[in-house]
């Protein structure tokens, strides 16, 4: 068999090399869905590692609660925003037992200046345990200090203070943030972007000063709303213990008894769950797509195979007067489609793979190869061609010799 | 023994009404060594005789042995086996494979035989030398001239050493002066012992046979030797 097999492969090499425009024509969809298997999986796969480091980069005890129930369905986009104060994250750092630090966040996107100089920036209105939540090292002078709290101070992200000083020392400078003065103590190190956001292009400055000096207290509300309360449980096992408490707690202040949550507590590994989950349909979605264009190869190949015996069919016919069987028949046609595919996954392949590069050097995604997507479009162009071929190899094989010359 | 032994054989294309009746018990040997021409108008039944006689069809009716094995019931693949071991074809088309080169068109029988590579080049260059085309090896079918394509085309037929080589109008595309080159080649087959025969519409090529069987309508009109002068001239 596999003395046949060689012999068959030579045979079918010399015939498709007569025809090469014919061949490369067919081994185009074979090429293109290989390709687009490869690089689409690669891409997909990137994503999902991108976003799984963007969660792991958040701490792994670290809780997030926000404002509305994110857990209700189709109109959790429309949820409330004014469900969390600042009094609340006070409450939970005082009396929540299984918390370490608490770090209430209000940010709004305001004009920045400094005499010439002006920018945009995230203005985030935190409290000094902002720097222990959210792990933030400092490059130049402090964090803001529980003795700022009534003072008007900055701490500026990176890039920021490249925009506004350049090379220059920032410390003790002012900048006005919607023209009020405040004194920059420090700079963070660069922390680079998280969903799009570039953290860089922040000024943090004290919560109470940016409710005084800047946004203004809400009507009706006794104290300042904020949009995330981070919190750092004590340790990564009290995460779930903290999780408990603080929904107990907020439930009782909020003096919700039967009502759904207005607010929603997640882990990091929650957030990382829900974008797993989401990023594995990406996945998915991405490869079934991949999958049609080689599918589609596949039929290109059967098609041209079909073309092919009716346009060989003298050739079958005298293969046949000379002695030729049913299977060497059919064994050379198929073993004609499977050369195809197995050449055209081979390009495909190699085409998949450059695009990688290229999709790792224009894009933060740092994809890597797959070899499982390799192999399984390896084997999918294989079997397409092996299945494809069939039919056409079939009919080939029926042909009646006499009809066969005679045509 | 007779190579070929046709016993009543009757072959029916169609059914009901459109029933056409190609040969009508039909009887017939023809001895190793023999050479031999089949003619007839279209539709006369030699095509059919050529078929059933190269195991490419199977008689309606009657039987068939070559070389005293009953070929009228074997199955598709075992045809094949017998027209692969037994059988040379030569037609009037040549049905070379034009991405082939000579060689590689001879060789094609012997790959069907699973004749060991290794053997098949040494016998095809044989075979192709034997025809006088020893020079032209490699060369592909477009680079050759019709003649020189249909003795490619009988260096195939004859290179599994079959007991029968089958013509099937093998002049039918060539001029005069190929054609009795190509008839050439077939005294010297048949001198060296090749059982031949030979489907032509022309009396002049039927004439350079031992014996002419002409067909009409399904039948054998006449099977007669030919005219003795070419025999008394070699005499």
């Amino acid at each position: 068999m596999a003395y046949n097999l060689v012999e068959n492969a030579t045979m079918a090499m010399k015939t498709l090399g007569a025809n090469k425009l014919r061949s490369g024509l067919t081994m185009l969809g074979i090429v293109i869905g290989n390709a687009s298997v490869i690089a689409m999986v690669a891409a997909g796969q990137a994503a999902q590692d991108y976003v799984t480091r963007q969660f792991e980069s958040l701490g792994t005890n670290v809780l997030f609660i926000t404002p509305g129930d994110a857990q209700r369905g189709p109109d959790a986009g429309v949820r409330r925003a004014d469900t969390l104060t600042l009094a609340d994250a006070e409450a939970v750092a005082a009396e929540v037992l299984a918390v370490g630090a608490v770090s209430p966040e209000k940010s709004q996107r305001l004009r920045v200046t400094r005499v010439a100089a002006e920018t945009q920036a995230n203005v985030l209105g935190t409290t000094p345990e902002y720097l222990t939540v959210r792990q933030v090292t400092m490059a130049q002078g402090r964090f803001l200090s529980p003795v700022d709290a009534q003072l008007s101070v900055a701490v500026l992200g990176s890039e920021t203070a490249k925009t506004l000083f350049g090379e220059r020392n920032p410390i003790d400078q002012s900048i006005r943030i919607d023209n009020v003065r405040f004194t920059v103590v420090g700079v963070v190190t660069s922390r680079g972007s998280s969903f799009g956001q570039n953290l860089d292009e922040t000024v943090y400055i004290p919560i109470e000063v940016m409710v005084d000096r800047l946004t203004g207290q809400e009507v009706g509300k006794t104290s300042p709303t904020v949009q995330t309360i981070a919190v750092s449980a004590q340790s990564a096992t009290s995460a779930s213990a903290a999780h408990y408490q603080i929904t107990n707690l907020l439930r009782l202040r909020h003096g919700l008894l039967t009502q759904e949550d207005d607010f929603t507590v997640q882990s990091q590994q929650d957030l990382l769950d829900t974008a797993d989950s989401i990023t594995s349909i990406l996945v998915l979605v991405l490869g079934f797509t991949a999958g049609i264009s080689l599918l589609v190869g596949g039929i290109g190949i059967m098609n041209i195979m079909l073309v092919s015996v009716t346009e060989r069919t003298q050739e079958i016919g005298l293969r046949k007067a000379i002695g030729a069987k049913g299977s060497d028949i059919s064994a050379q046609f198929t073993i004609e489609a499977i050369i195809l595919a197995i050449i055209g996954g081979l390009i495909g392949t190699s085409l998949g793979l450059m695009s990688i590069v290229i999709l790792t050097l224009a894009t933060p995604l740092s994809a890597g190869v797959s070899v499982s997507a390799i192999a399984v479009s390896f084997t999918v162009s294989g079997s397409t061609g092996l299945i494809f071929g069939l039919l056409p190899a079939r009919r080939a094989a029926q042909l009646d010799p006499i009809v066969a010359l005679r045509s | 023994m007779a190579l070929i032994d046709l016993q009543h054989i009757s072959k029916t294309y169609g059914v009901g009404d459109l029933q056409v009746h190609a040969l009508k018990d039909v009887s017939l040997t023809i001895a190793a060594g023999e050479y031999c021409a089949i003619m007839g108008t279209s539709g006369s039944g030699k095509s059919t005789a050529m078929n059933l006689i190269g195991c490419l069809d199977r008689p309606t009716q009657g039987h068939y042995r070559l070389d005293g094995i009953p070929v009228d019931t074997p199955t598709a693949d075992a045809l094949a086996d017998i027209r692969n071991r037994k059988i040379g074809f030569v037609f009037q088309q040549f049905y070379l494979l034009p991405q082939l080169t000579a060689v590689d068109n001879v060789m094609l029988p012997m790959v069907y035989a699973r004749v060991p590579q290794s053997k098949r080049r040494s016998q095809a260059i044989e075979a192709l030398q034997k025809v006088g085309l020893g020079n032209r090896l490699e060369n592909r079918p477009n680079q050759l001239s019709g003649g020189q394509q249909q003795r490619v085309a009988i260096a195939r037929a004859i290179v599994n050493r079959p007991k029968l080589l089958l013509a099937d109008e093998p002049t039918g595309a060539l001029d005069s002066q190929t054609s009795q080159s190509i008839l050439d080649i077939f005294a010297s087959l048949h001198r060296d012992g090749m059982t031949l025969v030979m489907v032509t519409h022309d009396a002049a090529v039927g004439q350079q046979c031992d014996r002419i069987i002409t067909f009409r309508d399904g039948q054998v009109l006449s099977d007669r030797p030919t005219a003795t002068e070419n025999t008394l001239e070699i005499a």
